[in-house]
């Protein structure tokens, strides 16, 4: 999708509880979408009843590319193959996803068939769908620890992700907690433009400067 | 000596029923039952379902010398409520027992696993725990959920990675370098395990599935 073009997005927004910069982020998140035109499918995975993948396959061997779950669940894999860009907002958790984020995320298996190829050296579920979608992923850890070792894992994470989702195009950045307003909506800004969205706004301040880690 | 430790199995798989995380981690609990630990076996799913359960497992984890998290690879991580559990154990931390994660995958390489390992190592690092290793099985699907004293000859290494570790954790030490290669020793050639995983994905499709075709797009 190019720039500009209003695509879809869809947030999974991880959040657990009202975390200032986790807030600041979704709303520099969903402002900038906005502003470069995109339609924003803004999911608050905590207010939603979704069950946890019970690992039946039955997305694989009863009814391909549909999840067996009557709730949220099920609508994950189509919400996520109506998007063009799938972005990820969670708080750092051990170096990982959060639970809130990770219980809509299990359920994404359906985009992938169950066959096992071999692809650069790794095995590999193929895609179920020819078309693919660009990956945003945001995440804050406490202040000081962008370097840190989990904001290490978390990148390395994100990263295996992209081996299995073959996103076109991805981003991955890690705020601090504490960031300012200015500070949070220049480094999404930054993000959003890796993937190919240009949100049409002024950033307050002069210099753009990366922020993110 | 061991009579007064306590080893908690929290098994990480959200299947209801029996499941190779069980499988794995029930094996390593006997083992260590056998060398005098006390033990208490706790599913992650049923842990996390209320206030109550959530309160019952951080008091569990705090009467334990050792806990193991046993768990299947998730989208490159730990299922949900496995997440659920640990952010349960590390707000505030409940510490100090030494923690070993066990993580097993459907695919015959044990690399998809390794983030995962990092993200428990970090979690112990955090809730006050001592880390003292983790083990990786892949191809896990040989496993299916059977009870590994059934399948020792196939699962030769896998058996003999957990009595190393149940030797050495009994004894108050970390899993052992030789167990963890051991443990990450596939049971059968990759292309093998490759070939026969999709052949049993197209057999359980024609017992199970309700027509299309595996390759579906329901959402195109």
């Amino acid at each position: 999708m190019n720039a500009n073009s209003g695509g879809a997005a869809l947030l999974l927004d991880g959040r657990r509880d009202d975390d200032p910069t986790l807030a600041l982020a979704h709303d520099a998140l969903v402002g900038g979408l906005d502003a470069g035109g995109w339609a924003v499918d803004d999911w608050a995975l905590r207010n939603d009843r979704i069950a946890w993948c019970a690992g039946c396959f039955k997305c694989w061997t009863e009814t391909p590319g549909v999840c067996a779950h009557h709730d949220g669940g099920r609508t994950v894999a189509e919400r996520w193959t109506h998007s063009d860009l799938v972005v990820f907002l969670t708080p750092v958790t051990f170096g990982g996803y959060s639970s809130e984020l990770k219980k809509a995320l299990d359920h994404v298996i359906p985009i992938l068939q169950p066959f096992m190829q071999k692809r650069r050296g790794e095995t590999r579920h193929p895609q179920r769908y020819a078309r693919r979608r660009d990956l945003l992923v945001v995440g804050t850890v406490s202040a000081g620890q962008a370097e840190g070792p989990e904001a290490g894992t978390f990148r390395r994470l994100v990263e295996r992700n992209t081996l299995n989702m073959q996103p076109p195009r991805w981003a991955v950045g890690v705020l601090e907690s504490g960031a300012g307003d200015w500070e949070v909506r220049v480094a999404v800004d930054a993000l959003l433009a890796k993937v190919g969205v240009e949100p049409a706004r002024d950033v307050v301040g002069a210099g753009r400067q990366e922020v993110v880690a | 000596m061991n009579a007064s430790r306590k080893a908690l199995l929290l098994v990480g798989s959200p299947k209801p029923g029996d499941s190779t995380s069980g499988s794995l981690g029930g094996y390593l609990l006997e083992e260590l039952e056998k060398r005098g630990l006390a033990t208490e076996t706790i599913r992650v799913t049923k842990a996390v379902r209320t206030e109550e359960t959530m309160e019952e497992l951080r008091a569990a984890a705090a009467s334990a010398d050792l806990i193991v998290l046993s768990f299947p690879l998730y989208v490159d991580s730990l299922p949900a409520p496995a997440i659920r559990a640990l952010e349960v154990l590390a707000e505030p931390p409940v510490g100090p027992a030494a923690f070993v994660a066990i993580c097993q995958s459907g695919f015959p390489e044990v690399d998809h696993n390794e983030v995962a390992i990092e993200i428990c190592r970090n979690f112990a690092r955090d809730a006050g725990f001592e880390w003292a290793g983790g083990l990786v099985l892949a191809a896990g699907g040989m496993v299916g959920g059977q009870p590994l004293r059934k399948l020792q000859g196939m699962m030769r290494s896998a058996v003999k990675a957990l009595d190393l570790t149940a030797e050495e954790l009994a004894a108050g030490r970390p899993v052992p370098d030789e167990a963890v290669q051991l443990m990450a020793k596939p049971p059968i050639p990759r292309i093998g395990y490759r070939f026969m995983a999709n052949w049993g994905w197209r057999s359980m499709f024609r017992k199970q599935g309700r027509g299309g075709s595996l390759k579906d797009q329901p959402y195109a």
